[in-house]
């Protein structure tokens, strides 16, 4: 009897459907904050502190399509929090968590929208923290610490937030 | 009165005498086709076809197994250079045509099996023509047809086969042809219900079929990576959660064919590199790390997964 083979068998994906939803959340955030005017002057800074780098890859090509209002973006990364770096937003990946308290208390009235992605993120000064419901990735809204930055909020924001912190 | 016998007998011996030219002549007709189908000079064949043809219409030959069998082979040499990737073919049917009258007429040991090899031939070749017609032009309907009269012609062959097999064989090439289709273009929902259907087919089959689970499974987990690429970086917040809500449908029908297979063998090394991204889409953490933990010891590798470098190997695949 014949045997014959047909086609190579169908392959996963190695696509990193999470970090593409986070760069589509960090972009969405800046739909909702108004920075201050000197954070408006020069490119808009998406700063990743850690290693991540498929977060790093999407981002980049979210800036190399979108701008935030007249602004081109810019992606910066360093493996540990460096206060020198002027960006936008902050983001933490998950296994960096000290520095977050050390991170607002440097950017005070500086515009810098700071996000994590750990249980305390927002209890130590991020403004904003991802956490996953249901296989959902969702974020929790700290106002003050927005307040704090020196960002202001659209009111409608705090409806999207799964949890506001306080 | 005394000259009617003789003229009968001369009658007779006449009779005997043209009847005898003409078993010769048919003779020499078998031996001519015979050596021109052996020349392999397709002129000659066209002769020798010419001569098998007026061999079988003849009152002596044509209850001949061996013009028969002569006619298949004849018309097989023509068939393999002309009209060998035709669905419909006037020359392939001659052969089968001939191959049944000549075992009907109880042909020899060697005549039957030459039959048998030629009728095999046939057979394979439709279902080449069957893998063919799926690969080259996708064209299902087409491709079902051959399979079938594939099918037909081993029935003939052994009656009491079972085709189960080859029935899983075939629709498992449905399912991966159709559904890689699906996976580079998700709007082609006939394309995604033509793998569907082929590979719950095969699960109906076998259920425990590692390829049909492994590949209906990835279907719906490539399905669900595809809507995160298309998602734009600037949808909405009521956009990305439907995206989502999306996703995770798909990543749990996936998951339910996916886990099936690894269930039955867990050092299966495509299920357990499915479930790690699978859950690794699903933001389940410690699943993805635990089964990526024993995807890295049954030897999977896994490497820069930047979303640049998989597109890029979609564009190789392309």
């Amino acid at each position: 009897m014949i045997s014959l083979r047909f086609q190579q068998p169908s392959q996963p994906s190695n696509f990193d459907t999470n970090s593409k939803m986070k760069a589509v959340f960090l972009y969405n955030f800046t739909r909702y904050f108004e920075w201050p005017e000197n954070k408006k002057l020069n490119n808009f800074v998406i700063y990743v502190v850690g290693k991540n780098e498929s977060l790093m890859s999407e981002l980049k090509n979210l800036a190399a399509k979108k701008k935030v209002g007249n602004q081109e973006i810019e992606i910066k990364n360093s493996p540990q929090f460096n206060s020198d770096i002027i960006s936008n937003i902050i983001y933490f990946s998950p296994n960096i968590i000290n520095p977050i308290g050390d991170a607002a208390s440097k950017n005070k009235k500086q515009g810098a929208l700071i996000v994590g992605e750990t249980p305390e993120s927002c209890y130590k000064g991020a403004s904003i923290n991802f956490v996953i419901i249901d296989n959902k990735l969702k974020f929790e809204y700290n106002e003050k610490a927005a307040e704090k930055a020196g960002l202001d909020t659209k009111e409608d924001f705090k409806a999207l937030a799964l949890k506001l912190i306080n | 009165m005394y000259k009617l016998p003789k003229i009968i007998t001369n009658l007779i011996l006449s009779t005997l005498l043209l009847l005898s030219i003409g078993v010769y002549s048919q003779e020499e007709k078998l031996y001519r086709a015979r050596v021109l189908l052996d020349s392999k000079i397709p002129a000659n064949i066209e002769l020798a076809r010419l001569c098998v043809d007026s061999l079988v219409l003849d009152s002596v030959t044509k209850d001949d197994f061996i013009s028969w069998t002569l006619r298949s082979f004849i018309y097989f040499d023509i068939y393999k250079r002309t009209e060998k990737n035709k669905l419909n073919s006037d020359l392939r049917d001659t052969i089968i045509s001939s191959i049944l009258k000549s075992n009907k007429l109880n042909p020899d040991e060697t005549y039957a099996g030459n039959n048998k090899k030629l009728l095999q031939n046939i057979g394979a070749g439709y279902f080449n023509l069957a893998k063919k017609m799926l690969e080259d032009s996708v064209n299902e309907e087409k491709s079902l047809i051959a399979f079938n009269r594939f099918k037909e012609i081993y029935k003939i062959l052994e009656p009491d086969i079972n085709f189960k097999q080859k029935d899983i064989e075939y629709n498992l090439s449905i399912g991966s042809v159709f559904s890689d289709i699906f996976i580079k273009d998700n709007n082609n929902t006939k394309a995604q219900n033509t793998a569907k259907v082929a590979l719950l087919k095969v699960i109906e089959l076998d259920p425990i079929n590692e390829s049909a689970n492994i590949n209906l499974g990835l279907m719906y987990y490539n399905q669900a990576v595809n809507l995160s690429k298309e998602l734009d970086y600037g949808a909405d917040f009521t956009q990305i959660d439907f995206i989502q809500e999306n996703m995770i449908k798909l990543a749990k029908q996936s998951e339910q064919f996916i886990f099936k297979v690894y269930s039955k063998n867990n050092k299966n090394v495509r299920s357990v590199e499915a479930l790690f991204y699978l859950y690794r889409m699903l933001l389940d953490e410690p699943k993805s790390d635990e089964f990526k933990k024993i995807a890295i010891e049954l030897g999977v590798k896994f490497g820069d997964e930047s979303p640049a470098k998989d597109e890029k190997i979609n564009e190789e695949k392309k």
